[in-house]
């Protein structure tokens, strides 16, 4: 008696789970919940450095100028963009009658105010840099402001589209960093209710927003970091958009009908650099070797199925000035007899060095970069280390630096070939300044590349990067590898949604139905 | 007992300031800067400079640690390097629902950990005895992240489908209602499940085979109240060990189910902080954990007593 009982007991129990279940109330049907891999790393979009945050911090604070998918410039918080015939004054005119969501105008001050504090270290403004050539803000008048730097400076528009400039209320920068760290008051569609560290951001649709008001009353931003448990989140329909969906899953998610699958190309270039100053490595044919023996179009087909474009350039093709090159073809025995013509030493084994998970499929594609050089007779050796430690690791000066091949990627954030380009191949960027980690110097380059910089004319700019790029290729101081794919599921009835190249993606014009 | 338990709780002070002192020091020998991490991979170095210099870690470590010792025992953990947001709150916050899941699953898993060992060790040798011991066997050697995937795939998604469900009978991932515990609270008890089952019989048979047994069988008691008066009550001090030690791991070592269920936990905060060298976090979760083990070991101790009254503390 008393099993059946429990039976009993258990069976009301089940029932009571199945049946609340079914008549729990439906979520406000205009809540986006999105469900990402990384939180966000602080609510100052100065001090952020990572796509994640920005992509959750866009929706709150807005800036001057701002990239379309496609790279053009939107005019957002300026209208009008006027370069003086010095060329090194620009003049920027301002939306009239936009206001903070503290009620604080926006104007000529409150931006000096703004680029004042990127500026300041104390700040510590993760791209304080973009704007480092600028060395004088006036406020003409109240919806003008005139920027001067001392030579002319071709990116400065898509520089100061960058998330990192965002327009932050006077009235709370006033109240000093912790203060903005806890509020963050900008002049965007929505405001924030609530940010749990680890576990969510909750966005509302702000009243007197200047631009169209967004369809959406609600975003949640979730944090999974687990690949496979965002997936399932998606499935489940308790998510509507999954961000950074594994590559080997998204076709099974797009043949769904109740989802599809969204592939932007990405801004992010996979590579794999050589110190150049280290022999066998400072023989261009062995560099120009090791990329013939690499098959990056099987790596993109096998390891990303699909979710990558094989590089045919040192920058992705959305990047402003790319300039396509002809790709390294895979050919082992080609690249075999360029190493014996280089006298190339097969009985040593050479180090490469790797991020694991930092990167689509990086340890894989790792793996197998190593097999092809096996192929030909290199022996290789794969070393990974954390993330943090790893970038130390690589960054440390030439005389301490111990890498001689190691893979990295590199995101585009202003789609602009100037810092594609520069970090990367400038001699003056070496480690620790900057992120030419391989330690790559060539006068032509640096040339070319300061051209596009002090350059206001977009097609002198053009020009200058396809120079570059032309010889940047033919040194390949890189294993060219690919750029990545952005992988965003969504549910069917989610519309309006904008995957950004930049790993942003915008929920102002989306909508469910 | 009382005198006991205070002279215990100021034990542990020592401990406690040799915990701070290990963890203070060790976060620090991690290769890593803390600066290259919070500024980001792009930072100029007169960014990690400035950085460096406005957190104090280009003072002396011992001034950095007379520092942190000095706020710490005003009660203030420090803000992260990161957030510039204040740890305590956070970590209050972690702390509750770390408790909450550690708690409903070690409850899980004693219960039917418990059951498994009394049946298997009254059948020895049996199919019940082998049965059981497959399954702890099983929730031993059952990764996490996988039975945790399988049982949102089963509940969140499958279930709901077969029984055209438009809700998922338990939601995939997060906290908030008692039915997020459930799918965590399970994945975590599976491990100790395992662990308290195999602690159970072992110590049951060895009880069994005492002469006090055979004197109980002898006296004509009942089999159910042989086995649940006179033996398990006597089996009990290891397993309550070995329930302690479980209870500890589970307060900072659920990472993976907290990464699977996106439960805001503290073993999540923790790896994340290391990653990012956020030293005033590492150091306030550890801190938090080690009192937590303090806290557990002088419980375990005196449910030595309760269960036992041989072992007596004065």
């Amino acid at each position: 008696m008393a099993g059946k009982g429990r039976l009993l007991v258990l069976g009301m129990a089940l029932a009571a789970l199945v049946f609340g279940a079914a008549c729990a109330q439906p979520a406000l049907a205009q809540t986006l919940t999105i469900v990402q891999g990384t939180d966000i790393e602080s609510l100052d979009p100065h001090v952020v450095t990572s796509s994640p945050s920005y992509a959750v911090l866009e929706h709150i604070f807005e800036t001057l100028f701002e990239l379309s998918p496609q790279g053009e410039i939107i005019y957002k918080l300026a209208t009008g963009f006027e370069v003086g015939p010095d060329g090194r004054t620009y003049i920027i005119k301002l939306r009239e009658g936009v206001r903070f969501a503290d009620g604080t105008p926006f104007n000529a001050e409150a931006v000096k105010i703004n680029l004042q504090r990127i500026q300041n270290p104390a700040t510590r403004a993760a791209y304080a840099n973009l704007i480092s050539p600028i060395t004088e803000i006036n406020v003409l008048d109240e919806y003008t402001v005139e920027l001067k730097s001392k030579e002319p400076f071709g990116p400065i528009q898509v520089h100061l589209a960058h998330p990192g400039m965002s327009m932050i209320s006077p009235a709370a920068i006033a109240r000093g960093n912790d203060y903005v760290a806890r509020n963050p008051i900008g002049t965007g569609p929505f405001e924030l209710v609530e940010w749990r560290q680890g576990e969510q951001v909750a966005l509302r649709r702000r009243d007197g927003y200047w631009g169209e008001p967004a369809k959406l009353d609600q975003i949640v931003f979730r944090v999974i970091v687990d690949d496979g448990a965002r997936l399932l989140e998606l499935e489940a329909g308790t998510a509507d958009v999954a961000i950074r969906i594994p590559p080997t899953e998204w076709q099974r998610i797009d043949a769904d009908p109740n989802m599809k699958v969204d592939r932007t190309t990405g801004l992010r270039t996979i590579y794999m650099y050589f110190n150049v100053t280290k022999p066998p490595f400072n023989d261009v044919r062995v560099r120009r070797a090791f990329n013939y023996a690499v098959n990056n179009e099987a790596i993109v087909t096998a390891l990303l199925s699909g979710a990558g474009r094989p590089s045919d350039a040192p920058m992705a093709p959305a990047v402003f000035g790319y300039s396509r090159q002809t790709p390294y073809t895979y050919n082992p025995s080609l690249a075999r007899k360029m190493l014996e013509e280089a006298g190339f030493d097969f009985n040593r084994t050479y180090v490469i060095y790797h991020p694991t998970g930092r990167y689509n499929q990086d340890a894989l594609i790792a793996a197998a970069v190593q097999q092809s050089l096996r192929a030909i007779g290199v022996q290789t050796e794969l070393r990974t280390m954390e993330w943090t430690t790893y970038l130390d690791f690589v960054r440390r000066p030439q005389a301490e630096n111990e890498v001689e091949i190691a893979m990295l990627g590199w995101g585009v954030a202003t789609m602009d070939a100037d810092y594609a380009l520069v970090e990367m191949f400038h001699s003056k960027q070496h480690p620790p300044a900057g992120f030419n980690l391989g330690f790559y110097s060539n006068p032509a380059v640096d040339a070319a590349l300061d051209r596009g910089r002090f350059n206001a004319d977009p097609q002198v700019r053009l020009e200058a990067y396809a120079e570059a790029q032309r010889l940047i290729w033919e040194d390949a101081p890189w294993i060219f590898l690919h750029s990545e794919l952005q992988l965003t599921g969504l549910r069917e009835n989610v519309h309006g949604f904008v995957v950004h190249p930049t790993e942003r993606y915008k929920a102002h014009t989306a909508e469910k139905h | 007992m009382l005198p006991y338990i205070a002279r215990r709780l100021l034990y542990a002070i020592p401990t406690l300031i040799g915990v701070t002192f290990v963890i203070f020091i060790s976060v620090r020998l991690i290769p890593g800067d803390p600066a290259v991490a919070i500024a980001g991979e792009r930072a100029t170095p007169q960014l990690i400079a400035q950085v460096r210099q406005e957190l104090g870690l280009d003072q002396p470590l011992l001034i950095q640690y007379g520092r942190f010792m000095v706020k710490l025992v005003q009660g203030d953990l420090g803000t992260s390097l990161r957030t510039r947001l204040p740890v305590a709150p956070e970590v209050w916050r972690r702390l509750k629902q770390t408790l909450l899941l550690a708690t409903v699953s070690l409850v899980l898993a004693s219960a039917v950990g418990m059951f498994l060992g009394i049946v298997s060790a009254t059948r020895p040798y049996s199919v019940w005895d082998n049965a059981g011991m497959v399954v702890a066997l099983l929730g031993v050697s059952t990764p996490v992240f996988w039975l945790g995937l399988m049982l949102i795939l089963l509940f969140s998604v499958e279930l709901p489908k077969a029984l055209g469900l438009n809700q998922p009978i338990f939601p995939p991932t997060g906290s908030g209602t008692w039915k997020h515990v459930v799918m965590p609270a399970i994945t975590l008890a599976a491990y100790s499940t395992g662990i308290i089952a195999r602690m159970t019989r072992s110590s049951m048979l060895d009880v069994v085979a005492q002469d006090y047994i055979r004197t109980a069988r002898a006296k004509g008691l009942s089999e159910r109240v042989i086995t649940y008066r006179h033996a398990l009550r006597n089996a009990l001090v290891p397993v309550i060990t070995v329930q302690g030690l479980q209870f500890g791991t589970l307060l900072g070592g659920a990472v993976l189910t907290e990464s699977v269920f996106a439960w805001p936990g503290l073993g999540r905060y923790l790896v994340d902080a290391i990653f990012q060298r956020d030293y005033p976090v590492v150091q306030a979760v550890i801190l938090v954990i080690a009192i937590g083990f303090i806290i557990i070991n002088l419980v375990v101790d005196l449910l030595y007593a309760l269960v036992d009254p041989r072992i007596r503390y004065g």
